[in-house]
């Protein structure tokens, strides 16, 4: 996967290495930005009110 | 990404185009190679959700609730000092500042604890299931939630809480003090008789001025919730230098 897309990427090795990082960081943004703050509430880590037990409502973290 | 397979004239297998030293790679190696490469992805993607739950919400709660609470400073310096305090708020109005010395630093408070507004670092005193009394209205107990990890982690410290230490809640004209009485290191996430006006497990049975701080507990997970109580001591009419309570001193 990563070999493949090594070759797949443009110009000689000083330029790859500074394309992969700049792929990676866009990776780590998309992550940050939008995927966790979706991810993250549907996991129970985060829970810190006491509530009825309406699971899933959303309410009571 | 789009994927380019070129047809290899030799055999009719699909390769990757250009790396000629190797035309044809077996496909057993290939597989598991592709194998161990989606695993160490996901290791990564998981260390960076730690960093991003553990650190990164942190960044961006403090900066939001260190702005949301230089405006509730701002429009009380604009008040100026006995000024009339707004007793009426909306969900996710700031309405003054939580210090608990053993615990560390201030915390702005806001109405309501749904989860966009604690995640913005504060602690939200609840509407629902049972509504909190705010010290301002007399009687009834003043519950409030905020996050043990994450998001700010206002309520990082609650274990280092003990009885008889000081809780303060500062409004626009009133400081209340309050000394904690009682805690409950763990409790069910379904326990709502400890946010009850008299909150009777904490051992008191009749009416007065009661705060409440739950969070989560273990640290990093919330399978139960951890519950400070505390009694109104004192309030104090807050000076033109807003100069703080002794316990804070």
């Amino acid at each position: 996967m990563y070999g493949w897309i090594w070759r797949h990427l443009p110009g000689n090795t000083p330029v790859r290495a500074l394309l992969s990082f700049v792929l990676a960081l866009a990776v780590v943004y998309v992550l940050f930005q939008y995927v966790f703050p979706w991810a993250e509430p549907l996991l129970p880590f985060g829970d810190v009110t006491v509530d009825e037990g309406r699971a899933g409502s959303g309410q009571g973290r | 990404m789009r994927r380019v397979a070129v047809i290899d004239q030799d055999n009719g297998s699909r390769t990757d185009p250009p790396p000629p030293p190797r035309r044809r790679r077996p496909w057993l190696p290939a597989v598991v190679s592709l194998l161990g490469e989606l695993l160490i992805t996901a290791g990564v993607v998981l260390g960076l959700f730690v960093a991003y739950s553990l650190w990164w919400t942190n960044v961006i709660a403090n900066r939001e609730a260190e702005r949301d609470g230089n405006e509730v400073r701002e429009s009380w310096a604009k008040d100026g000092p006995g000024g009339e305090e707004k007793k009426e708020y909306e969900g996710g109005d700031g309405v003054g500042f939580l210090h608990v010395p053993s615990m560390g630093g201030e915390v702005l408070i806001k109405k309501g604890t749904d989860t966009d507004e604690l995640n913005k670092g504060v602690a939200g005193y609840y509407t629902d299931p049972v509504e909190a009394a705010p010290p301002w209205e007399g009687e009834g107990n003043f519950s409030l939630a905020a996050h043990r990890d994450g998001h700010g982690a206002k309520f990082h410290d609650i274990h280092k809480i003990d009885e008889g230490d000081p809780i303060v809640v500062e409004t626009e004209d009133t400081w209340y003090v309050y000394k904690v009485y009682e805690t409950l290191p763990r409790t069910s996430k379904y326990n709502v008789g400890v946010l009850a006006d008299i909150p009777e497990e904490s051992g008191k049975k009749k009416p007065g001025r009661y705060i409440t701080l739950t969070t989560c507990t273990p640290i990093l997970t919330s399978d139960y919730r951890y519950i400070v109580w505390g009694e109104l001591v004192r309030t104090e009419k807050v000076d033109e230098r807003r100069t703080p309570p002794k316990e804070l001193r």
